[in-house]
Parts: structure tokens; sequence; C-alpha cells
């Protein structure tokens, strides 16, 4: 055994709680590990490497090969200088409480100093453990949690037990988590609830079998694969697919010490129920799994993951009374939709004038209202039906109050675009009032069709302008009314489906609808709108830098979006072109010229082509004149983007020769000022296009 | 054996149950309530005097927009809860709830019990608990919570609250679908035993009809302002208020309240202001009773 095995050894710590909610126990791992190691690293106590467990009650954490002492620290302080005069000296000893024997004179790169040293014996680990455990439990934050008993401590649930071993030996101490109301250490903790076991761990290395033998499996990595390898051994022989479900799987796995995979039966007459009632019902209260066969047709069966051991017995008895609680719940689905067939757009309409949207935004209705009338302004340029989408706007929020949202919000849309289906609405209202809700966030689906786009930008165009018309804007991390999000979910369909509509344009009518006339306001939209524009753009590969050289652009909020996009694309493709970077070097040039002369406005600056006297001058006359006016003919027309870049190529040789034979700082002072404008002007048209200077090598 | 799970059986197990940890046995607050944590014996008697409070008792509880006339299997808008209200939260509670279930016959390791976070909290009662639903294969049979503020007041030792949903737990003891058909008494029909539905299923059909459709909202409305006016002339007198009979008039407002929200005649800007004149009263009464109305 080597000197460095022989110092250390391995550690278990173990909380054990009560049911720990299944959204918190990924995140609680990461802290736990956190929190030791930087405890650890504070008290200079090294290890090799650690691994850490959650579960409903079990979090726990092995470190392995941890220093079993601390080294020794030596502490240095300096004190005068060794010239300084006795008083000086003196004090410092007396601060101290040193005598004069206790200090030496050292070389330092300064000078020779009075210093004194003291050695700090590092401590036994297990002397410090105490310290750490108590450290890290006070500084743990849960999302949400609570006192218990005579408690001061707060865990996610009640902490009722902490293991801790040092080399397989429980670390003698406590844990004070409330007035004189303390937990010690020990070397227990608790199996299965099944068997309600007390399980005294001898050794660290079996820890984790120990506790599967007793059916608890403490890796939630592997009780996830104990569930998808059981989920398709159950699955496959039948030919069935489950239906993928991310969130709900690692929620189960939250809630099962010992996963047993269970598959249950849907009584025949629910299965007319739409599919999203169906698999809602069974996901959001029950958290069920939907099956399908191979053609995505849903199965009337159903999986769960029990927390048990299997027996045929009593597996038979959960399944059969998960089947009943099913049951339940899909009748009264039936119910409610047997209800809401029978009412009208027209009753539910009615019903949301008496819905607040938000305090001072009128009610729901209201906004129907107002959607409706962007929803005619913007139709032609989604180039839909202009009554479509008026119908659409009207219908779109009526399933609010359908006794089937009430129950389940997550079916918002979806269930307005069923019953307008059964209300016979026209086929392109029915998708777009059930997909108006999308994309739900970066990486979610957009709206297939043109008109359930609309839909959804007119939606949240009308919440983003109303919440920013009451100042109520996103502030840091704050963002109650999810208006971030929002404005990405605009920008992206704006982006994808290349909108002939710029910021402007967009924001205008309903600003009006509010009857919102602040310039400030108007504003703070279209600087909130531009930042995720860049950031929608950037992360659709393209260079941050082009982006912001386009979206930076002081006309950028009158640029059609589809204008801005297909103008970045142009750039972005030129950026590879030799011709484009000896253009961009030139721009450069001109820019660091004018930095200099620290001008301020842009306003058109005059210039005398009387005071020219070469024809380099007179060239870029001509040039800043003319792209100025072709800038104006075909900004914004999506073509010619690269015919505009091509036009600024073309001006590589007379910038070129305009460097090479005009001195720009002439000694007079006329023909020095008029050479600057020149140069301002060019400058200020090709910035209308980009501001280049923007652009990196 | 029937007998042994009809519905009135399993409420006289879980209070010998209970009782036998040492819980005050009491009985309904006579008052219309939406849930047994509104009998005072739990709001008030958790913020004290008394260090230890252990009580259970039955409480009928009323939700007017829960009822359906009496043809929804599963939804009632009178139904009845078992409440146990335990302070400060034993280190055990968990395993005494398990056990109290197998005394019902319901035995723990023949199921698959489930521990689902479910925090509760109260507006009204400016009450709120950490805790869980707990499932009996899928099904919420009971709720668990931890008590850490009533009236807004820190629950100190915090109290731990156990509250089953009777009708749920019998339906699922005894393996019916329809919550009418409950067997009440454990004896044969035959004999002149009853079911819950030969019981309550007139009440349920008349008081759907007066919930949704035949109160007085006029009446109902002023007798809100009654009650509120009387639980704050109540506590008015710093000198001698009286705490229960104020929080008897902040109960009877609250259930006045959920009358009015059937009829839906409070809109969702007004709703939000009732809540809140409850739970002053809610907050008066209970810092009346703590001794601490002029702090």
């Amino acid at each position: 055994m080597n000197n460095m095995e022989k110092n250390r050894g391995n550690l278990l710590l173990e909380f054990f709680s009560e049911e720990i909610p299944a959204r918190m126990q990924s995140n609680s791992e990461i802290q736990l590990q956190n929190l030791f190691v930087k405890s650890l690293t504070q008290r200079d106590i090294a290890f090799e490497s650690f691994k850490t467990f959650s579960g409903p009650r079990h979090l726990s954490i092995i470190i392995k090969n941890i220093e079993l002492e601390q080294k020794d620290l030596e502490i240095e302080k300096r004190g005068p200088r060794f010239d300084a005069n006795q008083k000086a000296i003196d004090g410092f000893l007396k601060s101290n409480q040193l005598k004069k024997n206790e200090i030496i004179i050292k070389e330092t790169n300064n000078g020779k100093f009075y210093f004194h040293s003291q050695m700090i014996k590092g401590k036994k680990t297990y002397e410090v453990l105490p310290d750490i455990i108590n450290e890290i439990v006070n500084s743990f934050v849960w999302p949400k949690s609570q006192r218990w008993a005579n408690t001061d401590l707060k865990w996610a649930r009640p902490l009722r037990n902490i293991v801790l071993l040092l080399n397989n030996d429980v670390v003698k101490g406590k844990v004070e988590i409330g007035k004189n109301v303390f937990l010690n250490f020990t070397n227990f903790t608790f199996s299965h609830r099944y068997f309600d076991k007390k399980i005294v761990i001898n050794k660290i290395e079996n820890y984790e079998q120990l506790l599967e033998e007793n059916f608890v499996i403490l890796d939630r990595n592997k009780r996830l694969d104990k569930i998808i390898n059981d989920t398709s051994s159950l699955l496959d022989k039948r030919k069935f697919k489950l239906v993928n479900d991310k969130f709900l799987i690692e929620e189960v796995v939250g809630l099962v010490e010992y996963p047993n995979i269970l598959i249950g039966s849907i009584s025949k007459e629910f299965m007319k129920l739409p599919r999203e009632v169906l698999s809602t019902a069974m996901r959001v209260h029950q958290k069920y799994f939907s099956i399908t066969d191979k053609e995505n047709n849903l199965e009337s069966k159903f999986l769960f993951v029990a927390n048990s051991i299997k027996e045929k017995d009593r597996d038979f008895r959960v399944i059969e009374g998960n089947e009943r609680v099913l049951k339940a719940r899909l009748s009264d689905a039936s119910y409610f939709f047997e209800n809401d067939i029978t009412n009208t757009f027209e009753n539910w309409n009615e019903k949301l004038k008496n819905v607040l949207f938000y305090e001072s935004l009128g009610s729901i209705h209201d906004k129907i209202i107002r959607m409706s009338n962007i929803s005619k302004i913007f139709a032609k340029m989604f180039g839909v039906r202009l009554d479509l989408a008026k119908q659409a706007a009207i219908l779109s929020k009526a399933d609010l109050v359908s006794e089937m949202v009430t129950e389940f919000p997550e079916l918002q849309g979806i269930m307005g675009g069923y019953y307008a289906k059964i209300k016979n609405e026209h086929e392109e209202v029915v998708k777009a009032i059930s997909e108006h809700y999308k994309p739900k966030g970066v990486s979610d689906d957009l709206p297939e069709t043109k008109l359930g786009s609309l839909l959804s930008i007119v939606d949240k165009i009308d919440t983003l302008v109303g919440f920013f018309s009451i100042d109520k804007k996103p502030t840091g991390s704050k963002d109650p009314f999810a208006l971030r999000r929002n404005s990405f979910s605009i920008v992206q369909i704006l982006i994808n489906f290349k909108i002939n509509l710029s910021l402007n344009e967009l924001l205008e009518p309903s600003l009006k609808e509010y009857g919102c006339s602040s310039h400030s306001i108007k504003q703070n939209l279209i600087d909130f709108m531009i930042d995720k524009l860049k950031y929608v753009f950037s992360n659709k590969n393209n260079r941050m830098d082009v982006v912001n050289s386009v979206l930076n652009t002081k006309i950028v909020n009158d640029l059609p979006i589809k204008i801005i996009s297909s103008r970045i694309d142009s750039i972005s493709k030129f950026t590879k072109i030799n011709d484009f970077k000896i253009f961009l070097a030139n721009h450069k040039r001109i820019n660091n010229i004018l930095k200099s002369e620290k001008f301020s406005n842009d306003a058109e600056l005059q210039i005398n082509p009387k005071v020219f006297d070469t024809i380099e001058e007179e060239n870029i006359y001509n040039l800043s004149n003319s792209f100025s006016k072709e800038i104006i003919k075909k900004s914004i027309c999506e073509k010619s983007q690269d015919f505009l870049i091509n036009y600024l190529i073309k001006m590589n040789e007379p910038i070129s020769l305009f460097f090479d034979n005009v001195i720009v700082n002439h000694n007079d002072y006329d023909i020095k000022i008029n050479r600057l404008n020149l140069l301002k002007n060019l400058h200020n048209s090709i910035s209308k296009f980009s501001i280049f200077e923007l652009i990196e090598d | 054996m029937s007998v042994n799970n009809s519905f009135q059986k399993i409420i006289t197990s879980l209070q010998s149950f209970w009782i036998d940890q040492g819980c005050v046995l009491l009985q309904p607050y006579d008052l219309e309530v939406g849930a047994g944590t509104f009998h005072p014996a739990t709001v008030l008697r958790v913020l004290g005097p008394d260090p230890i409070w252990k009580a259970a008792y039955v409480q009928p509880c009323r939700r007017p927009t829960d009822g359906r006339y009496g043809e929804n299997p599963n939804r009632l808008q009178h139904y009845y809860q078992f409440q146990v209200i335990i302070q400060p939260s034993p280190e055990d509670i968990q395993n005494l709830y398990l056990e109290s279930l197998k005394f019902i016959g319901l035995n723990p390791k023949d199921h698959d019990i489930r521990f689902v976070e479910d925090d509760w909290e109260s507006p009204t009662l400016g009450a709120s608990g950490l805790g869980w639903e707990i499932w009996c294969d899928g099904m919420e049979i009971s709720q668990f919570t931890y008590f850490q503020q009533v009236g807004g007041i820190e629950v100190k030792p915090v109290a731990s609250e156990i509250t089953y949903g009777l009708e749920r737990l019998a339906m699922f003891i005894q393996k019916i679908e329809n919550v009418y058909d409950l067997d009440w008494d454990g004896i044969d029909k035959k004999k002149g035993g009853k079911t819950y539905g030969d019981i309550f299923s007139q009440q349920e059909k008349e008081f759907s009809e007066y919930n949704f459709e035949k109160s007085q909202t006029s009446f109902l409305f002023k007798q809100f302002n009654d009650a509120e006016t009387e639980c704050k002339n109540l506590l008015d007198d710093k000198k001698n208020f009286l705490a229960l009979p104020a929080y008897h008039q902040c109960i009877k407002a609250s259930h006045i309240f959920n009358l009015l929200d059937a009829r839906g005649v409070i809109s969702v800007s007004e709703r939000q202001s009732y809540i809140l004149r409850v739970r002053n009263m809610a907050r008066s009464s209970c810092l009346a009773w703590m001794g601490k109305l002029n702090e």
C-alpha cells in the first residue's frame, strides 16, 4: 500500500427524507456535489472522484479516495521593515501576541521585512466532517421547502436520517435542525416501503447493491434504464409503441424506488374521445403513458410505472385499480365533451366578456375583438382570406370557457379546433384555432398553416403590446407574462414565413388598438423585438457580427423582416469572398478616419463639387450618390440584396485610388472639410444597408 | 365480508385507530365548510395555546360548484372528510397513516402506494403547507400536509394534517364505480340496508338545483356583508373581543362566497376582493385567538 492510499479512504453521505418531489431530485444531486466539493476545497481536503444518487427518499454521495487528514497549513504574516523603529516592531508583536523570538527577518522583492510564520496542524477529516455536513445542510436551497415538528431547518420534505460513513465507520457528530433538535449521523438507512426494513451499511462499496437487494435503485439512470428496457420488452412482443414523453418519464423516475411496468386497458367506449383528451387525462392526472400501434394509432391501452416489486396477484390488483380510476377520469372527460358540443361559440364568447385578460387590458372578449381587427390588416400579407382571418380570431378563445378546457387547461386551442370542426367551420379556421398557441418555446414546432401563423402572431402581439403599454415589460429575470418567449415565437414565425412586414408595421395596428401613442413604449417594443430577432438569427447559424451589422442599422424598424433575413443571408454569403473583404477593409478605413474626426450627426452634409481637385473625389461623389439612389430603389427588394453588395464591391477600386492619391487631411481647411464630408456621405449611405464596421475580419 | 368495509365501518375504524394514537375524537363543526381544515379544531388550535394538539373528526364538506344533480358517479356538492390533525408532526406520521389504512382493510403491501407532491393552499384562510396527495393504485385517497401557515401566521411547531376523502376511499375499498352504490351500513338491502344513494341522492339533486338555480343572490350578498360586519364587531373591542364567534362568522362568509360563486355572479375582478375579505376575517380571528390582535 503506498502512502497516498494509506492516507485516503471512501466516504458516504446519505440524506434520507420523506418523499421529495420528483421535479427537485436531479437538481438536488448537483447541488449536493457542488456544496460538498466546495466545503472540501475550502478546507484543502483532496479527493479522487464522487458519485451521487437521488430518488424519492434517498439523496446520497460517495466520495472516493478522500484524504483522511487536512494538509498542514503555514500562515505567514508580514510585519514592519527590518529597519523600522522599535515602536513599529513592538506594535506588530503586541497586536499579534508574539514574543521577540517568534519573528524572523526575510528578504522579499521589496526589501527585508519581519515575518512571523505559523504552522497550523491539519485536522483529521472526521473531525471537520460534522462542520461540513452542517454547512451543506444549511446552504441547501430547495425550490420549495418546509419546516416540520420543532425544526427551524427547511428541507423539501422532512429529513429523517443522515448516514455519514468514513472508511466504513460512522462519523461521530450531528446536525442541528432546530433548537435542541438534532439528527445524529448513523450507519443505517431504509429499504423500500414494502418491507420498511432498517438496513445497516457495513461497507460503502456495497451500499448501492445492498439497497438494490432491498428494492431501492439509488441511481436514477439505472431506474430510467430499467423503465425503458422493461417497457420495450413488454411492448415489442405485442408490436406496440410507447408515445415518447421525455418529461413524463423523467418525472416517473422520481416517483419510484423500484419501477414495475404495468399495462392496463381503456374501455372501448372512450376511444371516440379526441386523442389529445385521452392522452392528457392520462398524462396530467395519472402519469400514464399512451401506447400506439406501429402506424401511430392510439391503442386502447395505457402503460404506467408502479413503485412495487413484481408479483402476479398484486400487479393484477394494481392494474384493476388504475383502470377504475382512469375510467372515472374519462367518464368525466366524456361528460365535458358531450356538454361542450351542445354548447355554442356565441355562448362561450358571451362568457368571455366576464373573463379578465388582465387588469386594465380588458376581458378576453376585448382581446379577440382587437385580434380580429389586426388580423384584417395583416390578412393579405399572410396570403389568407380576410373573412377567414377575422373568423379565426373571433373563435380562437371560446374554448377557454368550455368545460373540457376548464378541467384540462393544456387542451386550449386543441379543443377549440375540435369544436370548430364539429360546428362546420372552414377547415383553415379549424386548423388555425388548434395551432395558434404554437410555438410554445424556442424548440417547439411552428404553426403549419398561414392562417394559423397569422392567428398565433396576432394573439402574441396583442399580449406583448398590451403588457408593454401598461408598463409590465420584463425586467431582469422577472417575466411573469412570458413576454420573452412570446416575442421569440413571433420572431420565429416572421422569419420562417418570410413575412413582408416591418417591425413598425407589425406593432402599429396593435398600439392603435390599445390607443397607445407613446413614442417611448413603441421604441421599447422595437428594441425588445430587435433583441429577439438577433437571438433567433444568430441561432440559425448566422455570425453574430453579421446579424448585428444589419439589425443595428438606423432604419431597421422600417425594414420588412424578410428583407432583414435575406440581407443577412447575402452578407453571410459574401463574407467568404475576397472582393468583399477588400470592401470591408476600405470601409473600415473610411470609418476610422471619420471616427478620429468625431463626426457626430448623420445629416446629409453639404459637399461642394467645385472644391474637388481630383478625379478620385469626383468618382467617390458620383458613387455615393448613385448608391444612395440604388438603395432607395432596391433596398426592400428581396432579390436585390446581392446586387447591392456587388454594387459596393464595385467601389473597391475607386476607393482604393482615392486613398492612394488623395490626402484627406489637406492644408486647406475647405478642401479638407469637403473631403471629409464626401466620405461621411458615402459612409452614411452604405450604413443604411448595413453597419459594416461591426463585421469582424 | 361486506360488513367490514361499509362506509360507516370505515369511519368507526378510523376513529378508533386515531383514538389509540392519542387523538381527541371530535364531532363535525356545525356549519357548512368547504373542507375539514376549516374546523376551529384545526385552524385555531394549531396556533395554540397547547404545544401538543391531536384531534380526529369527520367533517361534512360542501362545494356548491361540484354539484351534478346526483348524475355524476364521482362528484358531489356534499361529501365527507375524515380529518386528523397532530401537532407537532410526529416522526413516524407517514407510517401511522399507512397503519391506519391497514386498519380499514387496505393493506399497503397489496397495493401501489405513492406520495405525490401536492402543496396545499387555502387563499381564504391565508393558509398553506407542503405535502402530498396519496395515491393507492392511481387513486388519490388522502391528502397529507405539513402546515406552515394559517391566517398568514407561522404554525409553530408544525402540525401534520391528514385528510381522508371518505367516499373515494370507500369506493376504492368496496371496488365501486358509482359513489351512489356505496354500501353505507353493511346490511343486506332486503333487510333494510342502505346505500349512499339511498341516503344522499335526493339531497344532491335538490342542493344542486338550489346552488345553481334557486339561491337568492341578493340574500346571499346581504348575508356575506352581515357576517363580515358581525365578525368585525366581535373583534372591535380590543379588550373584550370574541375570537371563536368571530371565526364562526368567517366560516359563514366563506360558504356564502362559495354559493355566490356557484351562481356565477362574482366576476373575475371581484373574486379576488371577496377572497381577500374572507382572508382578513380569518386572519383577525386567528390573531384574536392567539391574543395578539393588539400587536
